[in-house]
């Protein structure tokens, strides 16, 4: 199932992203899609502030994972970005990461699907019609964790439900 | 090194492979030192004061460690990348040598003495064990078959078709004990036996390091079994923006 979303900005961008983080349990997986400058990190930000994180969020494209500890869940931020081999995905010891107590986010996750575990919530970001900061977020449950929360999920997402719902 | 320094040598363990960390100073009298801690994941943490610990308190300098020897799993990536590249390090800065042992071959070393099948079973996470099968030789154990990656199921229908009794030890054993102990003939071996011990490390490696077993420091290497063959596809990482947006 495939919900949509938009924003008019970076600020709406983690407000949305925190307000999904309230529906996040342990072991889950959410994969963040979207060009560079989409807004991958924006909502990592975001989430993190919604989990009860108080440390800065910075992009993880150096060093592939960063961990903060420090909320209601613990969140593992990994990116991909700089990966070649989908070995080097399980190389990072995605599968602890998962099967640990945290809630681990993806930068670019959609390219290592095959790496993944087949359950996992995709967000993907990109450039809204408008010029400027708006963007449109699509949002798809791949296997059971997050199918079981659909209704959480539109519920969540209400405020930010796009004046003419274009299709994802 | 002639064969009888090699006799005297003093090894360093360092074992990382679970959700344990652990460490252990020993050489020709058995165990000097060991210390273990098997809660709370910090292995890059911990294991440097650890080390520094045993040392000090077996009355050990750095310069009299002969050889340095490393759980290189299979086991969980985080511990064994800190354990691999700890044992790299002193190793090149020591000029010693190292050796690597098996996780699985850890685990059922302590329990060489039973003349059941032994399973050794480690929790490989997402529903998987990593897992290898051995029997009882002389002075230690023979491992039957390839370290192997598969679900419980999997690992099941392999004891079953030995026919024979087994233990079976290590986490991945406890993690999924019902499903083993409803197999006939076979045990689980009790918690104290869920994580590779240091102190075997050593035991184990010493013989290793009188026949002069050795590897170089950079020839050593995890064993991680889970395998990818194919490059990632990149092709939405190639397209450029399609408008110039600030980046957030």
């Amino acid at each position: 199932m495939n919900l949509v979303a938009g924003t008019t900005g970076v600020e709406q961008t983690r407000a949305l992203a925190g307000a999904l983080s309230g529906l996040a349990r342990a072991g889950d997986l959410v994969l963040l899609a979207g060009e560079l400058g989409a807004g991958k990190t924006a909502f990592a930000q975001g989430f993190a502030a919604g989990l009860g994180v108080d440390e800065v969020v910075t992009s993880p494209t150096f060093t592939l994972v960063r961990t903060y500890p420090g909320g209601r869940l613990r969140m593992n931020h990994v990116d991909v970005y700089r990966l070649e081999h989908l070995q080097e995905v399980i190389d990072l010891g995605l599968a602890e990461m998962v099967d640990d107590p945290a809630v681990t986010l993806i930068e670019w996750g959609d390219a290592v699907v095959p790496a993944l575990p087949a359950d996992f919530l995709e967000v993907r970001l990109a450039y809204g019609d408008q010029a400027g900061d708006h963007r449109s977020l699509c949002l798809r449950t791949v296997g059971p964790a997050w199918a079981a929360r659909e209704r959480a999920l539109g519920a969540v997402l209400a405020p930010w439900a796009p004046a003419r719902g274009p299709a994802c | 090194m002639g064969a009888g320094e090699g006799a005297r040598v003093l090894i360093l363990g360092i074992e990382t492979a679970t959700p344990q960390v652990g460490c252990a100073i020993g050489g020709h009298e058995g165990v000097l030192a060991s210390f273990h801690a098997a809660r709370g994941r910090r292995h890059a943490e911990t294991l440097a004061p650890a080390i520094d610990f045993i040392r000090r308190q077996a009355r050990v300098e750095l310069d009299e460690i002969g050889a340095v020897v490393a759980d290189v799993g299979p086991g969980l990536f985080t511990g064994l990348r800190v354990g691999v590249v700890t044992a790299k390090a002193l190793a090149m800065a020591l000029r010693v040598p190292v050796i690597g042992v098996s996780s699985l071959d850890l685990l059922a070393f302590p329990v060489r003495w039973t003349h059941r099948r032994i399973v050794s079973v480690v929790d490989a996470r997402r529903g998987e064990v990593f897992y290898g099968f051995y029997r009882q030789v002389p002075g230690g154990v023979q491992r039957l078959s390839e370290q192997r990656l598969g679900d419980p199921e999997a690992l099941c229908s392999e004891i079953l078709a030995t026919g024979e009794e087994c233990l079976a030890v290590g986490d991945g054993a406890l993690r999924y004990a019902e499903q083993l102990q409803e197999l006939i003939r076979v045990e689980v071996g009790e918690a104290g036996l869920a994580y590779p011990s240091a102190g075997s490390l050593v035991q184990l490696a010493h013989a290793r390091a009188l026949r002069e077993e050795f590897i170089n420091p950079w020839e050593l290497a995890p064993v991680y079994l889970r395998k990818a063959d194919a490059e990632i596809n990149w092709s939405t990482r190639e397209q450029a923006p399609p408008q110039p947006g600030p980046v957030v």
